[in-house]
C-alpha cells in the first residue's frame, strides 16, 4: 500500500514539475526579450550592437522623400532608441543626400506616452532656418514622423514641439496641433504608382551608409 | 392744263408737286387764256401755298436725332434732318470733321467736293455720286435746298471712306460714325424671363470682356472700349429688370433693376465670330434667410438635421486618391455605422461668396525667390486680381483674409471666412524647394488620416438635445471649430480636382498636382476649402513667372473657371463625376501653357 502511495506521489510530483516546465519554464527560457530590455524593435533589423533604420531625405527632383537604410547604434530602451533615430534623421547626411531638416536643428528632448505617441522637441532652428515652402515643410515634418513611426512601430504618432512648446505649424502650413501618423504618400517608390493615403510603401534600400 | 417746262425744276412730275422741290427753284407755270377765270382761283391758291412755303423754308424738313461721331479725340454730334422721309445730313456739317472742301456748283445742279486731290461730284436728283472717278450708289438723291446741299447719311458710310485716310464706318443702327483705329464693339442685348429668374445676354463683337458691377438698384456693365454700338433693345419692365440703357458718353450699359431683384451672377463665354457673350443670371430675392453662420468655437444647427443626401456611393473622382482598402472610411463616424459620414452632413449649397486667403503677410514673408520676390507679395497680388475678376465677372461676394501686408494668424483666416459665410475657401501660397529644379503648381485639400480620432470624438458630440424657451427641446449638432472642415472633405476633394484640372490647362503643374495634406489653414474652414501652391519661387524661371501679370492672369483665369464649374455642378447636384482632361493633376506634365 505504502509502495503504491509512493508511486502515485512520485507521478504527481513529476506531473506538476512537467506541467510547470511545459507552461512556465519553457516560455520563460525561450521568450523574446522585450524592447524595453534592449532588443531591436520590430521595424528595425538587429545586428549585434547595431540596427538598420530607414531615414528620409529629399529626392533628386526635389518633389519627394526617399528612404535610405542606415546603421544606428542599438539602444537599451524604446525611448533611447527613438532618440537615436531622430538624432540620426536630424544629422547632416553625407553627399549627395540632401536633408529635409533645416540646418542646425537639434533634438531638445523626446517623450513617450502610454498611448503610443512620441513628443519630439526640436530647437527653434527648425523654423528659423526653414525655406518656408509648404512642400519643404511637409518634408521636414514627415521625415521626423516617418523616421520614428516606420522604425519603431509601437509608436503610432508623433507630435513635434519647438523649444518645448506646442506650435500650430513650423512655417505656416502643416498642422502640428495633433500627433501625426506616418505619411508614406510623400515617399518615392520607384517600383509602384504614386502611393495612396494610408498605404505602406516599400522603401528604397540602397545605398546604405553608416553613421 | 399744267405744262411743265423741260427740263423742269426738281420735284415736279406728271402734275404732282413735290413740296420739298418747290422750296428751292422757281416753278414756272403757263396758263392758257381760256382758263383764266378758272385758273385765277387756282393761281391764287398756288400763290398762297408758295408764299407759305417760302415764308417757312424749313417746312417739310424735320430735325432728326444727331449722329455721333466717335474718334480717338472724342465725340461730336452730326445733326441730321429728315427730308422726304429720308435721313439726310447737310454737307456743310461734314466738311470740318472729314476735311472736305466744297467746290463750285457745276451745270445741271451738280456740286464738287474735294479732299486733298480727291474729288467727289454730286448731282441733285441723281442717286449716283462720283468719288474720285468711281461711281457710288446712294439710297436717295442729294438735295439742294436754299443753297444748302443735303446728302443721305449713307453718303458717310459709302462715299467718304473712299477718300478718308482713316478707317471710317457708319453704324446706322446705333447712329455712330466711327473714325480712326478705335474700339467700338457691337453689343446686342437680349432678355429672357424664366419663372422667377431672368437672364440677360449681351453678344459683344469683337470680343471685349466687360466688367459687371452693382450700384444700388442698377447693374453697370463697363466695356474696355472707346464707345459702344448698342443695338436698341426693348425690354418689357418686369419685377427684375425695369430697363436697359447705354451711356451716351461712356462705354457703359446700365441695367435698371426691379423691386424683386435679389442677386446676380455673370459669366463670359466665347461665341462664334470673334465674339463673346456676357450672360447675367438674375435671381429674385430669396424667400428664406440663409443658414446661420458658424461661430469660431462651435457650430449650431437647428433640428431637424438637414436632409442628408443619400450616402451616395459617390463615383470615385478621377484623379482623386481613393482611400485604400481597409483604411478608415473618409470622415466616417467610426462608432455607429448608421450615422452618416461627416462629409455627408454638409448641406447642398449655392455659391454666393468666396473667401480668398493670400498666404503669409506682414512679418511672415513666406518663402523668398532667388531674385528677392516674396511669397506674401505674390499671393496678395494674385488674390486682388482674383477678387476683381470674381466680383466683376461672376457677381459673387468676395472676402479677403487680408487686404494689405499684415500678419494674420492661420486660425483667424478660417474664422474670417466662416464669419463672412463664404461658400468656398481658397488659400493661395507659393512653394519652395532646396532643389532648384522643382517646378509646378499643386492643389491641396485636407487629409483625413491625421484627424481620425477627432472625427470619432466628433460623432460622440453630435446631436445633443437641449431645452429651448417655451418648452420642448431641440437637437443641436455641435461641431468643434477645429473640426469644421471634416464635414466638407468630400466636397473639398471634388473642388480641388476641379481647380487642379483648370489650372493644368493654363499653368505648369507639379508631377503631383493634386494632393492631400494636414494644412492648418484648412482645418477650421466651414466650407469646401483648398490650398493652391501657385508654383516654386525657388526656381528662377518660376519666380519670374509668378511675378508677371501674364502668369498671374492665367492663374486667375484658371481659378475663376474652376469656381464657375464647381458652382454649376453644385447647382446640378453633382450628378456626375468631375471629368478630368488630359494633362490633369497627377498626369500633368511639368510644362504647360499660359493663357
Amino acid at each position: 500500500m505504502k509502495r503504491e502511495l509512493g508511486i502515485y506521489l512520485t507521478l504527481g510530483v513529476a506531473a506538476v514539475v512537467g506541467a510547470w516546465v511545459l507552461f512556465v519554464g519553457l516560455p520563460q527560457w525561450y521568450a523574446e526579450p522585450t524592447g524595453e530590455e534592449g532588443a531591436a524593435p520590430t521595424g528595425m533589423t538587429a545586428d549585434g550592437e547595431f540596427v538598420e533604420a530607414t531615414l528620409f531625405y529629399i529626392s533628386d527632383d526635389g518633389m519627394q522623400l526617399v528612404g535610405f537604410e542606415r546603421r544606428l547604434k542599438r539602444e537599451p530602451s524604446l525611448a533611447e532608441q527613438a532618440r537615436r533615430v531622430v538624432e540620426a534623421q536630424l544629422a547632416e547626411p553625407p553627399p549627395p543626400l540632401l536633408s529635409p531638416i533645416p540646418r542646425g536643428t537639434r533634438l531638445n528632448g523626446l517623450y513617450l506616452t502610454d498611448r503610443g505617441e512620441a513628443f519630439v522637441d526640436l530647437s527653434e532652428e527648425v523654423t528659423l532656418a526653414h525655406s518656408g515652402g509648404s512642400l519643404e515643410e511637409l518634408f521636414t515634418v514627415y521625415a521626423v514622423v516617418n523616421a520614428v513611426t516606420t522604425n519603431l512601430p509601437t509608436i503610432s504618432a508623433v507630435q513635434i514641439l519647438v523649444n518645448g512648446t506646442e506650435v500650430d505649424t513650423l512655417v505656416g502650413h502643416v498642422d502640428l496641433q495633433n500627433p501625426l501618423a506616418g505619411n508614406m504618400r510623400l515617399v518615392a517608390d520607384p517600383d509602384a504608382e504614386p502611393a495612396l493615403e494610408g498605404d505602406t510603401v516599400p522603401l528604397a534600400t540602397t545605398p546604405t551608409t553608416t553613421s | 392744263m399744267v405744262v411743265l417746262p423741260q427740263p423742269g425744276p426738281p420735284g415736279t412730275h406728271a402734275g404732282k408737286v413735290d413740296p420739298y422741290a418747290m422750296i428751292g427753284p422757281t416753278v414756272h407755270v403757263r396758263i392758257p387764256a381760256q382758263h383764266t377765270k378758272h385758273m385765277f382761283n387756282r393761281r391764287l391758291r398756288l400763290a398762297v401755298y408758295g408764299l407759305l412755303l417760302l415764308a417757312v423754308p424749313s417746312l417739310g424738313q424735320t430735325p432728326d436725332q444727331a449722329l455721333t461721331l466717335v474718334t480717338a479725340e472724342g465725340r461730336s454730334q452730326l445733326q441730321t434732318v429728315t427730308l422726304d422721309g429720308r435721313r439726310m445730313v447737310a454737307l456743310e456739317r461734314l466738311t470740318g470733321p472729314f476735311g472736305l472742301t466744297i467746290g463750285g456748283e457745276l451745270g445741271n445742279s451738280s456740286l464738287t467736293l474735294s479732299r486733298g486731290d480727291q474729288v467727289i461730284v454730286l448731282t441733285a436728283n441723281e442717286g449716283l455720286v462720283s468719288v474720285d472717278g468711281q461711281l457710288v450708289s446712294l439710297p436717295s438723291s442729294p438735295i439742294e435746298q436754299n443753297g444748302t446741299w443735303y446728302v443721305p447719311v449713307d453718303f458717310i458710310g459709302r462715299a467718304l471712306p473712299l477718300v478718308s485716310d482713316e478707317p471710317l464706318e457708319l453704324r446706322r443702327r446705333s447712329g455712330l460714325v466711327v473714325m480712326g483705329d478705335i474700339r467700338v464693339p457691337q453689343v446686342v442685348a437680349r432678355y429672357r424671363r424664366t419663372g422667377r429668374q431672368g437672364r440677360l445676354g449681351f453678344m459683344v463683337t469683337p470680343a471685349i470682356e466687360p466688367t459687371v458691377e452693382r450700384q444700388d438698384d442698377r447693374l453697370v456693365i463697363t466695356f474696355d472700349a472707346d464707345a459702344l454700338d448698342l443695338a436698341p433693345t426693348n425690354v418689357s419692365p418686369d419685377p427684375l429688370v425695369v430697363g436697359l440703357a447705354a451711356d451716351q458718353n461712356r462705354p457703359v450699359v446700365t441695367v435698371e433693376l426691379g423691386a424683386e431683384f435679389g442677386s446676380y451672377a455673370s459669366v463670359v463665354e466665347p461665341a462664334l465670330g470673334n465674339a463673346i457673350e456676357l450672360v447675367i443670371d438674375l435671381e429674385p430675392t430669396a424667400p428664406a434667410p440663409p443658414p446661420p453662420a458658424p461661430t469660431r468655437t462651435t457650430e449650431l444647427r437647428p433640428t431637424p438635421p438637414p436632409p442628408v443626401t443619400p450616402p451616395a456611393p459617390q463615383p470615385p473622382l478621377a484623379g482623386v486618391p481613393a482611400p485604400p482598402a481597409g483604411a478608415p472610411a473618409p470622415a466616417a463616424t467610426a462608432g455607429d455605422p448608421d450615422l452618416p459620414a461627416l462629409s455627408e452632413l454638409a448641406a447642398p449649397r449655392t455659391i454666393r461668396a468666396i473667401a480668398i486667403d493670400p498666404g503669409h503677410g506682414g512679418a511672415d514673408t513666406g518663402t523668398r525667390g532667388p531674385g528677392g520676390a516674396l511669397e506674401k507679395d505674390v499671393t496678395l497680388e494674385v488674390a486682388r486680381r482674383l477678387r476683381n475678376a470674381i466680383e466683376s465677372q461672376l457677381g459673387l461676394r468676395v472676402v479677403l483674409t487680408r487686404t494689405s501686408d499684415t500678419t494674420v494668424a492661420l486660425d483667424e483666416r478660417a474664422a474670417i471666412a466662416n464669419n463672412n459665410r463664404a461658400d468656398l475657401f481658397i488659400s493661395l501660397h507659393v512653394n519652395a524647394s532646396v532643389r532648384e529644379t522643382a517646378t509646378g503648381a499643386e492643389v491641396f485639400y485636407l487629409s483625413l488620416a491625421e484627424y481620425d480620432e477627432a472625427a470619432r470624438d466628433l460623432s460622440a458630440l453630435a446631436a445633443e438635445p437641449i431645452p429651448v424657451v417655451g418648452g420642448g427641446s431641440r437637437v443641436l449638432d455641435i461641431v468643434p471649430w477645429e473640426m469644421a472642415q471634416l464635414r466638407y472633405v468630400g466636397e473639398s476633394a471634388r473642388w480641388a480636382t476641379t481647380v487642379a484640372d483648370e489650372l493644368s490647362l493654363r499653368l505648369p503643374m507639379s508631377p503631383r498636382g493634386l494632393q492631400q495634406a494636414p494644412f492648418r489653414v484648412l482645418v477650421g474652414a466651414n466650407m469646401p476649402a483648398v490650398l493652391v501652391e501657385l508654383g516654386f519661387i525657388s526656381n528662377p524661371d518660376q519666380e519670374a513667372q509668378l511675378t508677371s501679370p501674364t502668369f498671374q492672369t492665367a492663374i486667375v483665369n484658371g481659378l475663376l473657371r474652376s469656381i464657375i464649374r464647381y458652382r454649376d455642378e453644385a447647382a446640378r447636384g453633382f450628378v456626375t463625376p468631375t471629368p478630368l482632361t488630359p494633362g490633369a493633376p497627377g498626369a500633368a506634365a511639368p510644362t504647360g501653357r499660359i493663357q
